[in-house]
Order: structure tokens, then C-alpha cells, then sequence
């Protein structure tokens, strides 16, 4: 059997062969479609279907597009083509149902259960998996779960950020070392003039704090552009309503949390050497 | 002075910023190899997974994944039907289903019944592998390694097995003998999974008498090869999907695995980019500050193409040594990619994200060498259009 039920309202989805027909009729049941489906075979409301549950097409019923939607999107299944078309629990029941087993006409895939609060989800699951042997619960999600997909793919990215964190710092300690040397003479000057090396330190880590937040934020707001960007590119490579990459504020502080504290320390360790040294070999040329 | 040795003295005059320098490209150049791995590691591994399984062709009645839509029908007659074609030189009809154990505390067992016990999608690892034709009747199951772990078998130990095939029946328990331990290619990590013989697979599920199958494996004449195969059961049986292992590798290329495949042109492409401004920025600060020196050597008689050249050879050492430098930082990164992502949920133990490949090697140097010679342009042409009388004019005034 080709369908499948998964939604907690007495709609249900059901992928099989699809027929258009040409006369519409307003008192046929109603179905919705993927907008995904409607596109692949240039289906519009009031159009009329005809539906098989059987692979050869077989046995078909005939029914109302009454709409369009667009599919939840699911990052399971991304890659899918979301050809899909919502029916009334009934018709679906109508369309599958073994007529040699009465029992088909009331049994159902699953049931989506709404908790009234959420997080009992766990516990409700453990309950009924004890008192019903034989029925499958499980919360619809699970947080931190080490096998979780999502969080295999988080551990990716983030072992991925930490690769370009360390490439970054050496990039900006090779420039700072490049600025210091460049700065030899003038710093040399400054402490002829009189400041002292602690002034000189200050004036290096007020100049790095300055450097590393405007990086950093010119970062943050390079990527907050270029967001939209990127998920369209995504969404329209897989045809999905799925968001890849989104900024939060909490990416955006954490992000800023790193850079800046990393500008910090590669600049005052690119200054430390110059600042160790005796005036007289600074100035020197 | 030779120019190699030239422009090698120039690098190491610095040694701190040459050192960071190289750093910089080794840590670049190793996200970049990654990423050339990561774009045809899953399609190389799972090339290799199918190639190791030794069918050529998989023919199923629904176009997607078996277990998603109808299943073969009447799959004896079929696969006998198959068989006969001459480009055929073995159908074996595969069922794939789940079975509970007396423990409810087990995970469940994947199931997987073959027609064929001699020509099987399994590798058999110890003890005799399933017989035909038992007297006693009883089921034989060959366990995986994992479910030979976890419930202590080994050949000629019993289990209880209780299918859960399909969602409307609930067949008794039957006890089956363990009739050895096999390898199967795609199981993942914490699978357990038993196969045995298909009758005995229908009766522990409870539908004997059900002559259908999940998929039909075939092994084309090895002298026609599988894309004839697949044209002449597209021909005997048009209501059937055959897929050769290439195409269900192009076709996985094109959907399932393009995720991966596009996240590293995008890191690729970011990587190339860093590597390029962080030699870019390391030669003109280095220029910019040898820049009377170079006036005073154009003087002294060196060619403009010989200045240029010290240039982009320091390119090159920058980007040879941290080149060389990125291959087994790169490899050591690359196994711990690969360790984090196939912890994901249902991927094959053997299927690997990160595969080397020959390729890869050869398209890692010739980015970086380009990298190395886009970054070398404009610091080039600063030398080369140094005006020297001015320069060693201003130079000598400061």
C-alpha cells in the first residue's frame, strides 16, 4: 500500500499514481496538493483527480483539488520530492481499505497525540509503551539526543568553525606581527618620548579592541546579508520552504564572543616582542 | 644568486611571519583537502558498498527505496522469469522486515529473507551459513556481529523471534537456530540484524503464502554487463524499476548526497578565497617593505622578470610548504569528520564521508598552485612597476 498517514487532524497524505481529469465537479470529495505536486503536473484548484492506491492505477477514485499547500518543511527529508496530496481520513480509509479485511477500515498508521504540556512528552511515552505491549510511542521531539541527526550535524559545523577559528588566529597573528614591525620606529619614538611601556600596552590593546569589534561585527553583518542569499540558493536547489541558515542573536554573540577576545590576544601578543625590547633597538635603523 | 635561492632567503628573512604563513596555509589547505574528500567521499564509499554486496542490478516495482510503495508481486515467477533472460546470470528475491526478541528491552531486529542462500547480499564470517532443505524444519538465521555481541551467540545457539513485519499481523514466536555470524554491507552501527532463507523469513512474519518481494537482486552475465541487463528487464518487464549500481549511484548523486557535495563547494570555495587573501597580504606587506631594497637590486642590473619571479617563487614556497604541510593535518582532520558524522542514525557502518582518492590529491595541488599564482599578481606588479630612480630617492631621504 502506497499511503501513509501522519497528521493529528482527520487529514491524511498519500502518495500514488495520479490521473488529471478534465471535468470538474464540486461535488466530489475535496483533496489538497503539494505545491510541489501541483507544479510537476500543472494541477490548480477546482481540477479534478483521479486517485489509485494500486501501482497499476487501478481501482481509481475521483476527486476536487479544493487547494494548494505547501508541504512542513522537514529536514529529514529535504532532499524528497514532496509530490504529496492530503485527503479526509474517510476517503483515504475509502481509497486503501482491503475489502477482505474489515478491520482495514479502522486502523490507522499513527495517531499524533497534542500534550497539554509538552514537556511530559517523555513521560507520557513511557506510560503508554508500559500499558499498551505492542503500540509504538515516542515524543514527536527529542532534544540532545547523541544519535539525533541534526545534532551529528551540529557537531559537524562546529568542528568545521573550530578548523576556520584556528586558521583565522593565525591569519590575524600574522598580520598583527606584520603591523607591529611596521610600527617598530614609531613605538620606539613613543617611548623615547617619554610614555612608558604600560601606556604603550594600553594604546596596542585599546587599538586591538577596536580592530577586533569592527571585524567582528563587519563579520556578523556580512553574513546576516548574505543569509538570505544562501537559504535561497538551498531552498530553490531542493525546492524546500526549509531555512539552512538562520543568525540568531545567539550566533551573532557567540560569534563576537570568539573574534573579539581572539583579536585581543593577537594583537597584544604581536606587540608583546616589540614592547620587550631595549628603545635604542627599536629606533635603530 | 640562483632565483630559488633568492627568494627563499627573502621568506626565511622573516621567520616568524614566514612560519605563521605557512600555518596559515596548512590550516586552509587542510579544510580544503577535507572538503575535496567530503565531495565524493559518500559516492565513492557507496559505489564501493554496492560493487562489495556483488549484484549488478536491484529491480523493485516502486521507482524510490524499497519498502516505500507496492512490492513485487508473484517474485518466484518473476525472479524465475529474470533468471532466464540472457543477460541474467542470477535473480535472487530479497523481503526486508523487523522482528522483536523475547527481551523487550533489545532494540529491534532487522530482518532481511533471501530466496538464495548461496548468492546473498551477505558475507558469511563464521559457521556453516544457511542450509537448504532442513529435515528437522527448523529456521536458521544468520546474526550479525553486533546481535552476536549483545546476545552472547555464536552457530548453534537459539533466539526467539517474533516479526513485526507488517502493521496487521502478530504472528507467535518462533524459535530460530543461529547458523552463523555474517558481515552485512549496509547494516550501521548498532544495527542488529538477522537474515534468513525467505519462507522461513514469511513465516516468522506471518505471511506465508505472501509470494512477494522488497527488491529482486540481480547479477548480470559478467560478459554483457549490468546495462544490458537493465535494458532487457526494462523490456520483459515494463512495470518494474531496474536500477544498475551506476545509475543508483548517479542517482543518489544527484539527490541524496548533493547536501554534502554542495557544503564543500561553498567551504572549498571560502578556503580558496582565505588562502588567496592571506598570501596576498603576507607578499605585499613583505614587498612594500623591501621596496628600496628591490629598487637598489633593479639598479644594481636585475631584470624586472627577475624580480617579478622572486615574487611569485616566495608565493610558492609559502603555499609548496604549507601545501605539503595541509596533506596529513588534512588526513588526521578528515578521520575526525569522519568519525563525528557517521555517528548519525542509520548510516552503514562501512560507508565513510571522507575517501581518498587520487583525484582529490591532484585537484588539491592545482588549486593551491593557482591560489599561489592569483595571490602573486598584484604584489608583482608592484615590482614591476617600480619606479627606481624615485624609489631609492624617497628611501634614502627616510
Amino acid at each position: 500500500m502506497a499511503a501513509s498517514i501522519g497528521l493529528a487532524t482527520a487529514l491524511a497524505s498519500l502518495d500514488g499514481p495520479l490521473v488529471r481529469a478534465q471535468i470538474p465537479d464540486t461535488s466530489l470529495p475535496a483533496l489538497l496538493v503539494s505545491r510541489q505536486l501541483a507544479e510537476a503536473e500543472s494541477l490548480a484548484v477546482g481540477d479534478t483527480v483521479r486517485i489509485s492506491a494500486n501501482p497499476d492505477g487501478s481501482e481509481p477514485r475521483t476527486f476536487r483539488v479544493a487547494g494548494v499547500y505547501e508541504p512542513v518543511a522537514d529536514p529529514m527529508r529535504f532532499t524528497a520530492q514532496r509530490h504529496e496530496a492530503r485527503l479526509h481520513l474517510p476517503d483515504l480509509l475509502e481509497l486503501t481499505a482491503d475489502p477482505e479485511d474489515p478491520l482495514s477500515r479502522e486502523s490507522v498508521t499513527s495517531i499524533n497525540v497534542a500534550l497539554a504540556d509538552p514537556a511530559d512528552a517523555e513521560r507520557v511515552s513511557r506510560e503508554l509503551s508500559a500499558k499498551v505491549p505492542g503500540l509504538i510511542v515516542r515524543p514527536a521531539v527529542r532534544s540532545g539526543d547523541a544519535a539525533n541527526v541534526f545534532v551529528v550535524i551540529e557537531r559537524f559545523h562546529q568542528a568545521i568553525a573550530l578548523v576556520t577559528v584556528i586558521a583565522s588566529a593565525v591569519f590575524l597573528l600574522a598580520l598583527m606581527v606584520m603591523l607591529a614591525d611596521e610600527r617598530r620606529g614609531v613605538v620606539g619614538t613613543l617611548r623615547l618620548i617619554g610614555l612608558t611601556r604600560n601606556r604603550v600596552i594600553l594604546q596596542v590593546f585599546t587599538e586591538g579592541l577596536l580592530i577586533a569589534v569592527a571585524g567582528a561585527g563587519f563579520g556578523v553583518l556580512f553574513a546576516t546579508a548574505t543569509e538570505g542569499a544562501f537559504n535561497r540558493f538551498f531552498q530553490w536547489r531542493y525546492d524546500t520552504a526549509l531555512v539552512f541558515v538562520r543568525i540568531t542573536p545567539r550566533v551573532a554573540l557567540q560569534a563576537l564572543a570568539i573574534a573579539v577576545p581572539l583579536g585581543l590576544l593577537a594583537s597584544v601578543a604581536a606587540s608583546w616582542t616589540l614592547l620587550r625590547r631595549e628603545v635604542l633597538t627599536l629606533v635603530r635603523r | 644568486m640562483r632565483p630559488l635561492a633568492f627568494a627563499w632567503i627573502s621568506l626565511v628573512r622573516q621567520p616568524a611571519r614566514a612560519a605563521l604563513g605557512i600555518l596559515g596555509i596548512a590550516a586552509v589547505g587542510a579544510l580544503l583537502f577535507d572538503m575535496l574528500l567530503l565531495s565524493r567521499g559518500l559516492v565513492v564509499s557507496f559505489g564501493e558498498l554496492l560493487d562489495e554486496v556483488g549484484f549488478d542490478v536491484r529491480v523493485s516495482a516502486v521507482e524510490s527505496m524499497p519498502r516505500t510503495g507496492p512490492r513485487v508481486t508473484d517474485a518466484t515467477a518473476t525472479a524465475a522469469g529474470l533468471t532466464a533472460l540472457p543477460e541474467v546470470a542470477a535473480a535472487v528475491p530479497v523481503q526486508i522486515g523487523s522482528a522483536e526478541l523475547d527481551d523487550p528491552a533489545m532494540p529491534e531486529v532487522s530482518l532481511v529473507g533471501s530466496a538464495d542462500a548461496s548468492e546473498s547480499p551477505w558475507q558469511v564470517l563464521e559457521g556453516p551459513g544457511l542450509q537448504a532443505g532442513r529435515s528437522d524444519g527448523r529456521v536458521q538465521v544468520l546474526v550479525n556481529r553486533n546481535m552476536a555481541r549483545r546476545l552472547a551467540l555464536t552457530p548453534g545457539s537459539r533466539i526467539g523471534l517474533r516479526g513485526t513485519c507488517e502493521a496487521d499481523s502478530a504472528p507467535p514466536r518462533v524459535e530460530v537456530e543461529v547458523a552463523g555470524i555474517a558481515d552485512f554491507y549496509f547494516d550501521d552501527a548498532s544495527q542488529l540484524t538477522a537474515a534468513m532463507r525467505l519462507e522461513a523469513f514469511r513465516r516468522t512474519c506471518g505471511i506465508e503464502g505472501d509470494d512477494t518481494a522488497d527488491l529482486i537482486l540481480v547479477a548480470a552475465d559478467p560478459d554483457l554487463g549490468p546495462t544490458a541487463a537493465v535494458e532487457a528487464i526494462e523490456r520483459a518487464r515494463p512495470d518494474l524499476h531496474a536500477f544498475s549500481n551506476e545509475q543508483l549511484i548517479a542517482r543518489f548523486q544527484q539527490v541524496e548526497f548533493s547536501y554534502f557535495r554542495q557544503i564543500s563547494a561553498v567551504l572549498a570555495t571560502i578556503t580558496l578565497f582565505f588562502g588567496f587573501l592571506l598570501i596576498t597580504v603576507l607578499l605585499t606587506v613583505s614587498v612594500n617593505q623591501r621596496l628600496g631594497e628591490i629598487a637598489a637590486l633593479r639598479a644594481l642590473g636585475l631584470t624586472r622578470r627577475r624580480v617579478v619571479t622572486d615574487v611569485v617563487l616566495e608565493s610558492a614556497f609559502l603555499v609548496g610548504l604549507g601545501g605539503a604541510l595541509a596533506l596529513p593535518l588534512g588526513l588526521g582532520l578528515a578521520f575526525w569528520l569522519d568519525t563525528i558524522l557517521r555517528a548519525m542514525p542509520g548510516i552503514p557502518a562501512n560507508l565513510h564521508f571522507f575517501v581518498f582518492e587520487p583525484r582529490a590529491l591532484v585537484l588539491h595541488a592545482g588549486l593551491l598552485a593557482a591560489t599561489a599564482l592569483a595571490a602573486a599578481l598584484y604584489p608583482a606588479r608592484l615590482v614591476a612597476r617600480l619606479p627606481i630612480s624615485a624609489t631609492l630617492r624617497n628611501e634614502g631621504a627616510t
